[in-house]
């Protein structure tokens, strides 16, 4: 009898602590996004060597994904780590650890100068595009364009409304990309030079795209970061950036991809002067059509919108997408 | 001496305590052991029991030794009292939290307990047997729809409507404070009607003749006679409800404007619930959100996480072990766990 109350009374704390469990599992899987595509990590029994790659957690989920499918489809054996992010994979580049550096920043003269003798050639297999997406009633206001020192003085509540910023006379309702999301990253980036630089504000918070489009699609006055392939311009409207220099810059396919627009950076897989075979064959693949595709599934901007096939388009362009693919990345 | 070994086990246990010398004491609870170790309904069920109760400790423990580093930093008070949570700066302050599940907790309450003990007492007290099996089987239909589902509708219907019912008050958007307590509110009124029904079922018919048979009318053998008798299961049921509203997640995740460091200025001041600027978050969508993700690898602010965690944990345990307390004391029949089943 007492066992079968005691039992009753542990009922419900038991149930809060399966949540909890849960929820801390869930913590612990965060921690996994390296991954190998090639388990044994060894040479191959049919003699190919094994392609190693380092480099930018942005551009990791793709080449990975790559990995996978090159693994499962031609056997080959590729290991993709992400020691030190894109400064890490150059690094391992240069030191000659790896073949194949993944970057999501361009090469630097600071680059050239520690590995003089290295001939990095950085090809561009896409493109990360933050977009500052606005409900409908503010585009409609007027406002189109914002520049870094205006995102700046909205963002830390300097400027609450948005006839401050020639819109109409509403308050601004600012939806934060909750930390961590490479999207928050790249606004960062962008708006304070450094993520560690941002200021220390508090914000409505909205975790993903889904959720930044139907919150701003729904509430007046409202502001978000947005990845750049969610703003539809029907629902939700994304704002010209003007730059530094006062150029206005609209997010579109092709000035994201050439890189004119702020908000993004460019992901890039860099070989030391010609790709080997190997490197070869996983870039080949990567510019190719389903290449493309792995691209856009990671929710990434393909190079395939340069030819003005719009970014949330479903069939990508495949013919032209690959034609254009095989530039190697501007020297920016 | 030797006692009969089919009597009671109890007893035969108090007797050897009573009698013998200190050394035979020890006799008495091995034997109580071994008769129930021979006992394979006492054996399993103990077994259970002790699993159960393990793994809450375990669970408890772990909480507390991984949130170490965090009270250490801040101190008890500091973290459970602090209105700044910063942790690129290393600041955690979990009482605008607190305040949050609180307040959002309060409001699905005040708006679901009325509702569904009324319902329940019309199921209970009113309805014939077959539309009273056709309600009860809805409501708990209504029990078993996902939380995500009613945080989707949340956010599509909810927000929107409470955003217009605002209007006056200058909300800015819909991610109040009483957005999810209303959203709340639509989820334990399942929990409450049917575990109030329950418990008003749990009166013996023969009051409610008795009272009819003294010229009591419907109405007053209901309020008078079945509502008091049904007390502890109604207590009961609504703090079931109050356990499932502190503990929900990803439907308050979705309405709420999980926006940090929102204390109000003044304790019962109504901004937090009509002003997303002011609406803060709860315990839950904290723990829910992507932070728990990036705190991993960093011990203070996996510690700032597990802590959450571990505050979450006494306080809806605070609450059942508080509403056990209560319904055992006021003694009633029917009660909590007959409400339970």
């Amino acid at each position: 009898m007492s066992t079968r109350n005691a039992m009753n009374r542990l009922g419900p704390l038991l149930t809060i602590g399966f949540a909890l469990t849960l929820v801390a599992c869930g913590g612990g899987s965060g921690s996994g996004d390296k991954m190998a595509a090639d388990p044994s990590g060894s040479g191959t029994a049919d003699g190919s060597a094994v392609l190693r790659v380092n480099g930018s957690t942005t551009v990791n989920p793709v080449v990975t994904k790559a990995a996978e499918i090159l693994h499962a489809e031609r056997g080959m054996n590729i290991t993709v780590d992400t020691q030190g992010g894109s400064s890490g994979g150059i690094a391992a580049l240069g030191e000659g650890r790896v073949e194949v550096a993944m970057s999501s920043r361009p090469v630097i003269d600071h680059d050239h100068t520690t590995y003089p003798k290295v001939d990095f050639r950085p090809v561009r297999i896409g493109a990360d595009a933050v977009a500052l997406a606005v409900n409908k009633d503010v585009w409609d206001g007027g406002v189109h364009a914002l520049s870094r020192q205006q995102t700046q003085a909205i963002y830390e509540g300097k400027v609450d409304n948005w006839s401050a910023v020639g819109g109409p006379d509403e308050p601004i309702v600012f939806y934060d990309k909750e930390p961590g999301r490479g999207t928050w990253e790249v606004f960062a980036h962008w708006a304070y030079g450094n993520p560690d630089d941002a200021p220390l504000v508090s914000h409505l918070e909205i975790g993903s795209n889904e959720e930044g489009r139907t919150k701003v699609s729904s509430t007046p006055g409202a502001i978000t970061q947005l990845s750049f392939a969610w703003t539809d311009r029907k629902t939700v409207f994304p704002l010209a950036v003007v730059t530094d220099e006062g150029q206005t810059v609209a997010p579109t396919p092709a000035t994201v991809a050439d890189g004119s627009y702020p908000i993004s950076r460019q992901l890039l897989v860099i070989t030391d002067g010609a790709p080997s075979p190997a490197a070869k064959e996983l870039i080949d693949f990567l510019l190719s059509p389903r290449g493309q595709q792995v691209v856009r599934d990671a929710g990434y901007v393909p190079l395939a919108a340069e030819k003005g096939v719009a970014a949330t388009g479903e069939t990508a362009a495949a013919g032209t997408g690959a034609a254009a693919a095989s530039a190697p990345a501007a020297g920016s | 001496m030797s006692a009969a070994p089919g009597g009671s086990v109890e007893a035969g246990g108090s007797i050897e305590v009573g009698t013998a010398s200190p050394r035979a004491w020890l006799v008495g609870p091995r034997r109580r052991l071994g008769g129930a170790r021979r006992d394979p309904l006492r054996w399993m069920s103990f077994a259970s029991c002790a699993l159960a109760a393990a793994f809450l400790a375990g669970l408890l423990g772990l909480l507390l030794v991984q949130s170490l580093p965090v009270w250490r930093h801040e101190g008890i008070a500091g973290y459970l009292l602090g209105g700044r949570w910063f942790y690129r700066a290393d600041t955690f302050g979990v009482l605008p939290m607190i305040y949050g599940t609180a307040v959002v907790s309060a409001v699905a309450l005040v708006l679901a307990v009325p509702l569904g003990v009324g319902a329940a007492v019309f199921a209970s007290e009113v309805l014939p047997p077959r539309p009273r099996l056709a309600l009860k089987t809805a409501v708990e239909l209504l029990a078993g729809v996902p939380s995500v589902v009613y945080g989707l509708l949340g956010v599509l219907l909810l927000r929107p409507w409470i955003y217009r019912l605002l209007g006056p008050f200058d909300p800015l958007s819909g991610d109040t404070l009483l957005t999810g307590g209303v959203l709340l509110a639509v989820m334990v009124l399942p929990t409450v009607t049917t575990f109030s029904e329950d418990a008003l079922r749990g009166v013996p018919a023969a009051q409610r003749r008795a009272a009819r048979g003294l010229g009591l009318s419907r109405a007053a053998t209901a309020l008078r006679v079945v509502l008091p008798q049904a007390l502890p299961g109604l207590v009961a049921a609504i703090l079931l409800a109050l356990g499932r509203a502190l503990g929900e997640t990803i439907a308050v995740f979705l309405v709420i404007g999980r926006r940090d460091n929102q204390l109000p200025e003044h304790w019962l001041s109504a901004e937090p619930l009509v002003r997303s600027t002011h609406a803060g978050q709860t315990l839950t969508t904290k723990l829910g959100g992507s932070e728990t993700f990036l705190a991993w690898g960093d011990p203070l602010h996996w510690a700032a996480i597990a802590g959450l965690g571990l505050v979450l944990l006494a306080l809806v345990g605070g609450v059942t072990m508080v509403g056990a307390v209560l319904v055992r004391r006021s003694g009633g029949k029917g009660g909590f766990h007959a409400a339970r089943r």
